[in-house]
């Protein structure tokens, strides 16, 4: 007797393994399959030598953005999800967060030998600020896309909060609202900013 | 003669300019060996758009997997290894970029289920294959009765025609 | 009208569905012949009124009727009528409505074709899946009608059926995958309903083994259809993506492999029953498994239609009841069972345990690996991905010894035998795939692969063996086909099931170790080599027709001089959807496949070409037909087609006489 109520353990095997497996496909079915988590957060903000967006000569590295808890949002005019954000990232702004513009055009492949008209640019840039909003203290272009490549960034608009230090907490994939600014930057921020 | 001339003037001068033709075709990724040319074709059959619906970088249309591309040829260019290639890219966009898992804790499993499972089942055999041979021995079924039970089976499948 | 009668039918035919779980299954419980006997007809009612139902959404494509949602979004006017047609099964609802359908279908063709088994037994079959079908059938007029109208502002002009889909392959594949995912559900039932008698012997695996192969043998074929469909439309001539979808497959197909083998075992000698009960339920189990991935959005992929977590929660709740209740009958009954057979190690069955243990081995690997990054992320560890370079070198563990157990295993005798009376053959042909592995690397190509070489020295080893075996069954008389004749259809199965393995194997080491490409940027009139084929590129006009617009490239190929074939590849632009898709040109080869793909155009009027010599390709396809058709041939086996009229009549007045479980040998 005792034997088969060994064996029925035995033959239970299938069925508990069975059990585990649907508790993680009930887990699966409550999450988002693509999203994914950022390698970049606790890392430094990496080395760069980019030239300001709207500004001849001036250039910007990596040592400029230390001393101050801000945003990095990456964007582009040709980005229609960007464009809805302007307007929140502008109030931000407003109530006093340090935003700084990370530039990128898509479509140039400098290895192609293919440049940007840099006055065209400029002017739609200032004409689309002027009507949604400027949240950005100032731009930088990465023409060459290689801090994006850096950054782990995978298409715009893409934000990171990083504090002082120049260390990355925060990087979100999408755009900012007052939900996700909720849910995902403002404690942290308000920590960040207090321990300044 | 003057036709013939001109007709094999003709022939060579295309000949030539197809020979020259061939040549001039350029390899839109130019390598500097061929193990260079495997390493590119490698990572970027490896290597996973990190914006896709499940594509590798070399397959996607994307214009981050056109980056990636990018960057991939300038390192296996400057001589970087496999392993650079892949530390430099799960650096910045994590695990789930490179189609191959990380050796970890958690993925273990990946290689254990499997071993523990084949030496599971072999040990299985053996106890069965043992077990059967006590049975035998300790008489609680023999040959004989074995041998009657066959012949009821036969008796079934194959009933007397009345 | 049309839609509302769709719906009407679907729900008569639940109606119909419910009666068929409760009755049959009640009248054999309690032996009333009756209530079992009502199984075949409420079998063939629940068919009737879904292929009503199947015909109703059918016709409304055809007359391009707009005012269903269904309609509106996966087809249009400018749409083809065939592809109009195949649009019934482009999307979710759709394609739900086809797989009820087949599982109908195979209801009937069980209902019709059982009458050499015992009443209770087919009863209980039928029972089993007129019970499963109850939460398909809830679930589309629940959560997935596709009869929904979009009344009264329905739109002018459809949508369009994903361009992607409009293609002959979308008219074979998903069908010949649903005939093999839901066929599963017959040896499914046959489990259940031998666990339920609790007559589980070699009699029943006797039933049950025909059912197994034609699903196995429609899901083979939907496999290969499918990779084959893949390669020339998808990516970059890649054949297989272990994508989590292709998986969904996969892995129904080995466990029912395993299965098809395990029925060998337990209708010859009586033993594993328990394993092959197990296997069975497994292989149904996994295609619900399928259905959900692809139907919840759990997982990212191209396969996966638009994810709906409502949905994916009533079929993961269905999938749970079903799942989780055979499971718990097979861990109370089989715990019962008992085989008191000798074997010794070295014998057929014990090698027949080693290919299921390699091919669990095998569903395993590819069950973790597609599920694994899922459970990584929800334990809090992160994003990891599992793909091709993890499975490819797996599988290459597991292909040596399995392909062993190939050689080795059709030349062992049952209950036991000696290594001494298989050595010499054994040798024999180790010798001779080795000598002809070698020398067809050596002269056909330029170097030889380690990958390639061991493929093919096995693959002819299979060959060689499995040809040893036949002869040693049937020796050879003066007229050597003569032979051929004198087997059956099983052993016609085994022949052409093993030899197609190795022909797919051939083609799948050749290609990926002796496949070369070139990326390449050309202007109108240049020419480029590749494995000694010359590439000349004509030109690139404009397209329109139908439903897209786009770009022809033209390309001449010739070897040696000699013109070989004029390909033409297209870079196209779908109107109503504005989606662009390229187009590959192919020029298929027995030996070689040469593949063409137009790229990107570049300012001075040159585009950017890739070009691909594919040697042997085409055989991983061949091989899975050659396969398909082995299993064809089990099928038809004589010992299936003979009629027990004096069997099942005494059974049948054996078993209703006496309803409780019997003890199973």
């Amino acid at each position: 007797m005792s034997e088969n109520k060994r064996n029925l353990w035995f033959f239970l095997l299938p069925l508990a393994i069975f059990l585990v497996l649907v508790v993680f496909l009930l887990l699966g079915l409550f999450s988002n399959p693509r999203e994914h988590d950022s390698a970049q957060i606790e890392k430094k903000l990496p080395q760069f030598q980019l030239s300001d967006l709207m500004i001849d000569g001036k250039r910007w590295q990596r040592e400029d953005l230390l001393g101050e808890t801000f945003l990095l949002n990456v964007w582009g005019t040709w980005c229609v999800t960007c464009d809805q954000e302007l307007p929140y990232l502008t109030e931000l702004r407003n109530q006093g967060v340090k935003i700084v513009g990370l530039y990128y055009d898509q479509e140039i492949d400098p290895d192609f030998g293919e440049s940007m008209d840099i006055t065209a640019l400029r002017a739609e840039v200032k004409d689309k600020l002027a009507r949604l909003g400027n949240p950005y203290q100032f731009n930088i272009l990465d023409d060459t896309r290689e801090m994006l490549l850096d950054l782990g960034v995978t298409g715009a608009p893409e934000t990171f909060l990083v504090d002082k230090h120049g260390v990355i907490k925060v990087h979100h994939l999408g755009d900012i609202n007052p939900r996700v600014w909720r849910s995902k930057f403002a404690r942290l921020y308000s920590e960040l900013k207090a321990g300044q | 003669m003057k036709a013939m001339l001109n007709l094999l003037f003709g022939a060579a001068l295309m000949t030539l300019s197809l020979g020259v033709l061939a040549q001039d075709v350029e390899e839109l990724r130019q390598f500097d060996s061929n193990a260079q040319k495997q390493l590119y074709k490698e990572l970027t059959d490896e290597l996973r758009c990190p914006k896709c619906q499940n594509q590798n970088i070399a397959d996607s249309n994307a214009n981050i997997a056109k980056d990636l591309r990018n960057k991939v040829y300038k390192l296996v260019k400057d001589g970087s290894s496999k392993d650079d290639v892949i530390d430099y890219m799960v650096e910045r966009y994590g695990y789930f970029v490179y189609y191959k898992p990380p050796l970890t804790a958690g993925t273990i499993v990946l290689w254990l289920l499997p071993i523990l499972f084949v030496l599971f089942t072999l040990l299985l055999i053996w106890v069965k294959s043992k077990r059967s041979r006590e049975k035998v021995e300790t008489g609680q079924w023999s040959e004989q009765q074995e041998q009657r039970l066959n012949q009821l089976i036969e008796q079934l499948n194959h009933p007397q025609e009345r | 009208m049309i839609p509302q009668l769709g719906y009407l039918s679907l729900t008569i035919a639940l109606g119909l569905a419910v009666m068929l779980a409760i009755f049959p299954l009640w009248g054999a419980h309690r032996g009333n012949i009756q209530l079992m006997n009502s199984a075949k007809a409420l079998a063939l009612g629940v068919f009737f009124f879904t292929a009503l139902s199947l015909l109703a959404l059918t016709y409304a494509f055809i007359v391009n009727d707009f005012t269903i949602a269904y309609v509106a979004t996966h087809s249009s006017s400018l749409t083809p009528l065939r592809y109009r047609i195949t649009a019934v099964w482009g999307g979710h609802e759709g394609s739900f409505l086809l797989w009820i359908f087949i599982f109908g279908l195979w209801m009937a063709a069980v209902a019709v074709r059982s009458n050499n088994i015992p009443l209770i037994m087919r009863s209980r079959v039928l029972g089993v899946m007129g019970f499963v079908s109850i939460g398909f059938y809830l679930f589309i007029l629940l959560m997935s009608n596709p009869f929904e109208t979009l009344l009264p502002y329905f739109p002018i002009e459809g949508r369009d059926l994903n361009p992607l889909l409009q293609d002959f392959a979308m008219i074979i594949h998903p069908p010949l995958l649903y005939m093999g995912y839901v066929g599963l559900s017959v040896c499914f039932a046959f489990a259940i309903a031998a666990l339920m008698t609790g007559k589980l012997d070699a009699t029943w695996a006797k039933w049950s083994r025909p059912w197994a192969m034609a699903a196995w043998m429609f899901l083979t074929l939907g496999i290969v259809i499918g990779s084959w469909w893949a390669y020339y439309e998808l990516g970059w001539g890649g054949w297989w993506f272990w994508d989590p979808v292709e998986n969904a497959s996969l892995m129904p197909w080995l466990v029912t492999t395993a299965l098809i083998h395990s029925f060998a075992v337990t209708e010859k000698r009586g033993i594993f029953k328990s394993w092959t009960v197990l296997l069975a339920i497994a292989g149904f189990s996994l295609s619900l498994l399928g259905t959900f991935l692809v139907r919840s959005g759990i997982v990212v992929s191209v396969h996966a239609f638009a994810s709906d977590p409502d949905r994916g929660l009533f079929i993961l709740a269905f999938l749970f009841v079903v799942i989780a209740s055979s499971l718990a009958l097979y861990a109370l009954k089989a715990s019962h069972m008992r085989s008191y057979v000798k074997y010794t190690m070295f014998s057929r069955e014990v090698f027949l345990w080693g290919n299921n243990i390699i091919l669990t081995v095998a569903t395993m690997v590819v069950m973790l690996g597609t599920f694994l990054p899922m459970i990584h992320k929800e334990i809090g560890l992160g994003s990891i991905s599992i793909g091709s370079p993890f499975f490819t070198e797996i599988f290459s563990y597991l292909l040596p010894p399995f392909a062993l157990l190939l050689v080795i295993t059709p030349l062992i005798r049952w209950k036991q035998n000696r290594f001494d009376s298989v050595k010499k053959p054994l040798f024999i042909a180790l010798v001779l795939s080795v000598i002809i592995g070698l020398g067809l690397l050596s002269v056909g190509q330029s170097f030889v692969d380690n990958l390639a070489l061991m493929g093919l020295i096995l693959s002819i080893w299979i060959g060689i063996s499995t040809i040893q075996a036949v002869l040693k069954k049937k020796p050879v008389q003066a007229q050597g086909f003569a032979a051929l004749k004198q087997l059956s259809g099983s052993e016609w199965a085994m022949v052409l099931g093993h030899l197609g393995f190795a022909v797919a194997i051939i083609g799948m080491v050749m290609t990926s170790s002796y496949g070369v490409e070139k990326d390449v940027r050309m202007r109108p009139g240049q020419t480029v080599n590749l494995a000694g084929y010359d590439f000349n590129f004509v030109g690139v006009k404009n397209i329109s027709v139908e439903n897209y617009t786009g770009h022809a490239g033209t390309v001449k190929v010739s070897y040696d001089g000699k013109p070989v074939a004029t390909m033409v590849a297209e870079k196209r632009v779908y109107i109503v959807q504005q989606m662009p898709m390229t187009e590959a040109a192919v020029d298929a080869g027995f030996t070689r496949d040469l593949f063409v793909a137009l790229g990107e155009p570049f300012d001075d009027g040159s585009w950017a070409l890739r070009i691909y010599h594919k040697p042997f390709i085409r055989w991983i396809w061949f091989g899975g037909l050659i396969i398909a058709f082995g299993a064809l041939c089990a099928m038809m086996d004589r010992r299936y087609r003979l009629r027990r009229k004096t069997l099942s009549q005494q059974a049948l007045a054996e078993q209703t006489a006496t309803p409780q479980t019997q003890e199973a040998l």
